[in-house]
């Protein structure tokens, strides 16, 4: 029995001083509370000055953070240990790919070069398809460590070669010719043989003709990237129609079969018409040239909700894989030896890639090495217009006539 | 302390894999390169590519020997020992593939200054955009321990077997046709092969690594009979059917 009360008044007690202590604690806590939200400082905890400092730095932090990940290059941070601490998105991009691999091997090197206290970089190409080229640049960071950026150089590397191949190019394309004329009046000045003198004037002839023709295109290239005249009703079968037509000439004696494959229906777009017309025939023209003898070209007009069309497909010697995504250039010439033969300018391509741009749309080629090429040629849907009123009916589709001609081939 | 030497045992894992990665990645830039180098006649680059196979051959050696030290001294089990064994396969299967890039380059010196028919051309660009593209995907595999990608690879290195047959059939016809010699012929039937072959490492290298992920192991007609091989000399073709039935 008087253990029962000695245990009664133990519980007893030990639960009054419990609900003491839970009162107090609970009291403070509201205290703290309350000055906390009213704006008054706590005069007994850390001075509030460093608070905000640290909240402030985490803040800041977050924000660099999401700042460097918005970043197109790569940003990558290691310690003094050469241990990689910090990726931002861009970098994370590449984990798991094989040249990231490869960007992360020559990142390893880097930093590890840093250490004495230089930056360092290097360039890493990449062998695609497609190519690609990343400049890494790293430097040393004064607590220890490094930092370096990975930067995509791709699209800079491809302009810079193709402004310096522009130059060489039409040096030497104006300079051939020149050369050659110069040479023949020297031979013509003493040679009495009149059948001899005949030959050699007519390579005079060719030579400056060729010259001028380059220069022509030239002319035509920088018009076209300058206007933007796209006031004409243009029926795009009738261009077609035209281009056939002189591609068939081009064919110049070989058997080319060409072929168009019309559309369903009548297609009218707004566009210049002389600059469609060039750059169709540009590129029919070219599918002849390239063409070997029995070989088969077909031109195909395709639409749908959001593009219009025009196909350009032949068997002939294709285009290497490594030249594809350089055809369009200015003076870009696959074959040297070839393109003499063929005598083009060179800047068939680059006309026709100017036209496709001057209209919103793109030019695009697949070809294969021995199979033959593709081009299509792509405008906007929007560009489609109800077909005029004041135009003549259906007839005039078959007139082959072209309204301009400009036979590069004459 | 055991903590700290599971962990160091861990970073010996994990830079042996990287070491293989970066082989592996260098030779899907080797593949194209070579195949451009075949296609340009490109001497220079040719010279560069059969020097800097000696780092490969170097770099397969000393994390050979890598894998064989962490397996004695650390006598791993499961998933850790299969991908222990599959990296010692795997850099078997890279360093070839680089010695075969080698191959393509020296057989670049040989044909120098022969043309080729612009069909030649083109399968030869096919075959070794894919043989890269099938390197490319074993080595992404390994990198992302990926089975479904690696198990996607025997189709298609069906794809560059068949590019083979027709760039042979293609040979025959440029020879006949008189615009290559019997030598470039076969310089040409050679690289056919090297391609193909690197494709076939390139499926060795995706099996090792649904190896790694689940253990999967190609299926073999006595796989089940307690892996004895079957009796070649007296049964022929068909025995490893009845070594299974038995």
């Amino acid at each position: 029995m008087a253990l029962v009360l000695v245990l009664l008044i133990g519980v007893v007690v030990g639960g009054a001083i419990g609900v003491l202590i839970a009162r107090r604690a609970g009291r403070s806590r509201d205290d703290r509370g309350r000055a906390g939200s009213h704006g008054e400082p706590l005069k007994d905890d850390i001075p509030l000055s460093v608070d905000v400092d640290r909240e402030t730095d985490a803040e800041l932090a977050r924000g660099l953070r999401s700042a460097v990940d918005r970043l197109q290059m790569g940003v990558v941070m290691c310690d003094a240990t050469l241990k990689t601490t910090y990726r931002n998105a861009a970098a994370n991009a590449l984990i798991g790919t094989h040249g990231g691999v490869i960007v992360d091997a020559h990142l390893q090197q880097l930093f590890t070069d840093t250490q004495n206290g230089e930056p360092a970089g290097s360039i890493v190409e990449l062998q695609g398809p497609p190519k690609t080229t990343f400049s890494i640049e790293a430097m040393p960071i004064p607590d220890g460590g490094a930092v370096a950026t990975v930067e995509d150089i791709s699209e800079r590397v491809r302009i810079d070669s193709m402004r310096t191949d522009f130059v060489a190019n039409i040096s030497h394309e104006l300079k051939t010719p020149v050369g050659a004329i110069a040479v023949l009046a020297e031979m013509l000045a003493d040679e009495p043989d009149p059948t001899m003198i005949n030959t050699l004037s007519s390579r005079v002839v060719d030579e400056s003709h060729r010259a001028a023709r380059t220069i022509d295109d030239l002319l035509e290239l920088s018009r076209i990237e300058s206007s933007h005249r796209l006031d004409d009703a243009v029926d795009l079968d009738t261009v077609v129609a035209e281009a056939v037509a002189r591609g068939r000439m081009a064919a110049d004696g070989r058997r080319v079969e060409v072929e168009s494959i019309e559309a369903p229906d009548q297609v009218w777009i707004r566009a210049d018409r002389p600059q469609l017309s060039s750059a169709i025939g540009n590129l029919v023209e070219n599918a002849v040239k390239y063409s070997d003898d029995g070989g088969l070209v077909q031109v195909r007009i395709r639409r749908n909700e959001r593009w219009v069309e025009v196909m350009v497909a032949d068997q002939g010697v294709g285009i290497p894989a490594a030249d594809l995504d350089r055809v369009f250039e200015r003076f870009y010439r696959v074959d040297k030896a070839r393109a003499r033969q063929t005598g083009g300018t060179g800047l068939g391509l680059a006309i026709v890639r100017h036209v496709a741009n001057n209209h919103g749309g793109v030019v695009s080629v697949q070809s294969k090495e021995g199979e033959g090429s593709t081009f299509a040629f792509r405008l906007p849907a929007r560009l489609i217009v109800e077909r005029p009123a004041e135009t003549a009916p259906s007839g005039s589709r078959t007139t082959l006539l072209p309204t301009k001609v400009s036979m590069p081939d004459e | 302390m055991t903590k700290e030497l599971r962990s160091n045992f861990h970073d010996q894992l994990a830079e042996i894999g990287e070491g293989i990665a970066r082989m592996s990645a260098g030779v899907t830039e080797l593949v194209p390169r070579s195949t451009q180098i075949l296609l340009d006649g490109d001497l220079e680059a040719a010279e560069y590519v059969i020097l800097g196979d000696d780092e490969y051959d170097a770099t397969s050696i000393v994390f050979e020997e890598r894998c064989f030290r962490v397996i004695a001294l650390q006598a791993p089990v499961a998933s850790d020992l299969r991908s222990l064994v599959s990296a010692i396969k795997i850099i078997a299967d890279v360093e070839r593939s680089a010695d075969l890039c080698v191959n393509i380059c020296k057989a670049a010196r040989r044909i120098y200054g022969h043309e080729l028919d612009a069909n030649l051309r083109g399968v030869i660009q096919k075959m070794g955009d894919q043989a890269t593209v099938l390197f490319k995907e074993a080595t992404e595999a390994y990198l992302n321990l990926d089975g479904p990608r690696a198990a996607a690879l025997h189709d298609m290195d069906s794809y560059l077997d068949d590019l083979q047959r027709q760039f042979i059939q293609i040979i025959f016809e440029s020879h006949a046709a008189g615009n290559i010699d019997l030598q470039v012929a076969v310089q040409l039937a050679v690289v056919a092969r090297f391609f193909e072959r690197i494709g076939d490492h390139a499926v060795n290298v995706g099996d090792r690594v649904r190896y790694i992920v689940d253990g999967w192991v190609p299926a073999h007609p006595y796989a089940e009979s307690d892996n004895e091989p079957p009796d070649v000399v007296d049964a022929g073709v068909d025995s490893g059917v009845d070594a299974d039935g038995g």
